[in-house]
């Protein structure tokens, strides 16, 4: 009794086993995909957002102090907007 | 009404539900998952706010989510077109989760079988709501600041009944939280997570401007104006960009590179931590002067992570003309959950803000009944004795630490925030000179320079500290540190940090009277009525929230018994668990 319930014991963690290896093998394929995917559309993408940041003179930030400024607050007007203003993720 | 707050997927994800725009239950979700700074959707903190109160999603009027996740996105996208394409690995890391989860909580609300509308409010201004909205304050000025929102970083404003007006901005990546975050990186902590071991250094360090030579060294790094806005040379940084924060040229600023995890921290450290805080004030203090000048306004309430910086936040009336000050008990992101439910309640529904939806305590996760306690010990099979009544409960406690005994107190409902404030502490003895130390190496297994904190009840406060006078209603929060009075010195030597200050907190019996009246027995028996209160959790570990929490981190630490409920359980009357928590210990 005690040796069959072993067996069974076994054969389940080959089960679990297996099931555990193909779930960190699609894991790992997925994560291959994605970073393929993703360089592909950081290369494309945003490689060409880049490059008309550029010709158009855009930049999104400055990274030097300006001495000449006199302060480095910028003005914001946040205030209570239409309800419907709330129910947007922008 | 119920209204729900969600923060969560960037650090200490939380959930908060208000009724009739009382706070009633708060809780981030580390404490249930066990994860530190736990930044996943806060699926178990919402069902135990719904389950506080015997509701379901069904029955919550409505949803907010505390920032603008597309704004954010956006944010986001510019940098890394901004920083192409040095961006390549992180853009790579970061777009998964963005794209499977974060760009979608809407959904993900519904999934819970809600049906109504969901809002969503800037980052600052659900910081700024979480401050003000439950405030003392009719009107007061506002200052938010912490690493970063959507674009903003810092801003100003006002608050007047119930609503806002943030009127002034900073943008990433120019951040008072990121600078702190780096060097925080550069001294060899975890970021999001260490910065306040930093703002413990720093008492070690040279805190004079004209001896501590990386004061001038990391004023090259920052630029303040008069006004205290500031700007940030970014050749120092690489967080917008890379996923390591200091850059080669901040590592040649201060003479050496990032200091390892774990290895020996030099005075040289010690002084960075200064030259750092020195800065940090020196901004904050400026930004303060001028909004006051701006406002014309007597109080003032802040908000975001920076607000945590509890040495500074001590010098802010006698530094500033601000008269009063308040903040939230947890004013960083887990806070802004509360923040955007706060923000609906008030602001876009329109309800007035009424005395009681002011915040008194921050008593608001999750309790356990003594039928409850007794039935985990009765399974566990746990050896515990009950106390008669609560006269003996509190007249043993007192006598234990009193003995030097490090007790383990685990009473009602658990604290909202990142401090432990008598829910789920860790007491001990501060006249005990040995307490610091036996705290941090066999209890805590922490860095030997972190100070403990004390907590004394609210009438005791003036006699041993010098505080603030009213004293602020924020000390209730442990987010004050001021002087110990000198004579105090030597006879609390184990809450006397090195700079002679100490982070109280204070205590009265309204708010927690179980403890308020074991902090007032331990000062019959030692004629000092203060304790060590430090958090019920070791080091990297979010503190405790069920018994079985609390029972695993005393059996596996040097805590001597634990008072849960209306039992006492002894470490030395059960068997060791093999739980080697000094092995566990993270940052």
């Amino acid at each position: 009794m005690g040796i069959h319930k072993k067996k069974k014991g076994n054969v389940a963690l080959f089960f679990v086993g297996t099931q555990e290896g193909i779930k960190s093998f699609g894991e790992s394929i997925q994560t291959l995909v994605n970073t393929i995917l993703l360089t592909i559309v950081y290369l494309g993408g945003v490689g060409t957002a880049w490059l008309m940041c550029k010709i158009s003179g855009r930049t999104f930030f400055t990274g030097k102090p300006q001495q000449e400024a006199k302060t480095y607050w910028e003005p914001l007007d946040l205030k209570k907007k239409p309800i419907e203003e709330y129910r947007r993720q922008f | 009404m119920y209204i729900l707050g969600i923060s969560c997927y960037y650090h200490d994800a939380s959930a908060a539900l208000l009724k009739d725009g009382v706070v009633v239950a708060a809780a981030e979700e580390e404490r249930f998952t066990r994860k530190k700074h736990d930044t996943s959707f806060p699926l178990n903190a919402i069902t135990y706010c719904l389950k506080s109160q015997r509701i379901t999603m069904g029955q919550v009027d409505a949803v907010g989510f505390y920032e603008k996740p597309f704004l954010k996105f956006e944010r986001l996208l510019g940098q890394h077109v901004q920083m192409f394409p040095k961006s390549l690995k992180t853009f790579v890391s970061a777009m998964p989760s963005w794209i499977h989860e974060k760009l979608h909580i809407r959904k993900s609300i519904k999934k819970l079988g809600y049906e109504g509308e969901v809002y969503f409010i800037e980052h600052h201004l659900a910081h700024a709501a979480a401050s003000f909205l439950v405030s003392p304050f009719k009107k007061a000025a506002i200052l938010t600041a912490d690493g970063v929102g959507e674009w903003s970083t810092t801003t100003w404003g006002i608050g007047n009944e119930k609503e806002i007006q943030l009127l002034g901005e900073i943008r990433f990546p120019h951040s008072l939280g990121l600078l702190y975050s780096t060097i925080t990186a550069y001294l060899g902590f975890t970021v999001n997570n260490a910065e306040y071991k930093v703002m413990g250094l720093a008492s070690y360090g040279d805190m004079d401007k004209k001896t501590n030579s990386y004061y001038e060294k990391l004023k090259q790094v920052v630029d303040i104006k008069e006004d205290g806005s500031y700007t940030l040379d970014l050749k120092y940084f690489k967080y917008h960009y890379a996923d390591r924060m200091p850059s080669q040229a901040m590592e040649k600023l201060l003479d050496g590179p990032t200091r390892k995890k774990e290895t020996e921290v030099a005075q040289r450290h010690k002084d960075i931590a200064a030259a750092l805080q020195l800065i940090l004030e020196e901004a904050m203090t400026a930004m303060l002067k001028d909004l006051s000048k701006k406002t014309h306004y007597q109080n003032v309430v802040l908000g975001g992570g920076v607000a945590l910086n509890s040495v500074y936040n001590g010098k802010i009336l006698r530094n500033t003309p601000f008269k009063r000050v308040w903040i939230h008990p947890n004013p960083s992101d887990g806070g802004s959950s509360i923040g955007v439910a706060l923000y609906i309640y008030h602001t876009i529904l329109g309800k007035k803000r009424e005395k009681q939806h002011q915040l008194s305590h921050a008593y608001l996760g999750p309790a356990f009944s003594t039928e409850e306690i007794q039935q985990f010990l009765d399974a566990r099979g746990i050896r515990y004795s009950k106390f008669k009544n609560q006269q003996e409960l509190i007249a043993s406690t007192a006598k234990m630490i009193f003995d030097n005994k490090v007790v383990g107190w685990f009473q009602g409902k658990m604290e909202w925030g990142p401090r432990a404030l008598g829910s789920r502490s860790i007491l001990a003895n501060p006249c005990n000179p040995q307490a610091k130390e036996l705290l941090n190496e066999k209890v805590k297994h922490r860095e030997h320079f972190r100070p403990f904190a004390p907590v004394v009840c609210a009438d005791d406060a003036l006699k041993y500290f010098d505080c603030d006078k009213p004293l602020p209603e924020i000390t209730d929060f442990m987010l004050m540190v001021y002087p110990i009075k000198k004579e105090w010195h030597k006879k609390i030597p184990s809450v006397t940090h090195v700079d002679g200050s100490g982070r109280l907190q204070t205590i009265s019996r309204k708010q927690n009277h179980l403890y308020y009246e074991v902090i007032k027995a331990f000062g019959k028996l030692s004629k000092i009525p203060i304790l060590i209160n430090t958090s019920f959790n070791i080091r990297g570990e979010p503190i405790v929230c069920t018994p079985a929490d609390a029972y695993t981190c005393m059996m596996g630490t040097g805590i001597d018994c634990l008072v849960m409920g209306n039992f006492l359980i002894k470490r030395s009357d059960n068997e060791q668990d093999q739980w080697n928590s000094e092995h566990d210990a993270k940052d």
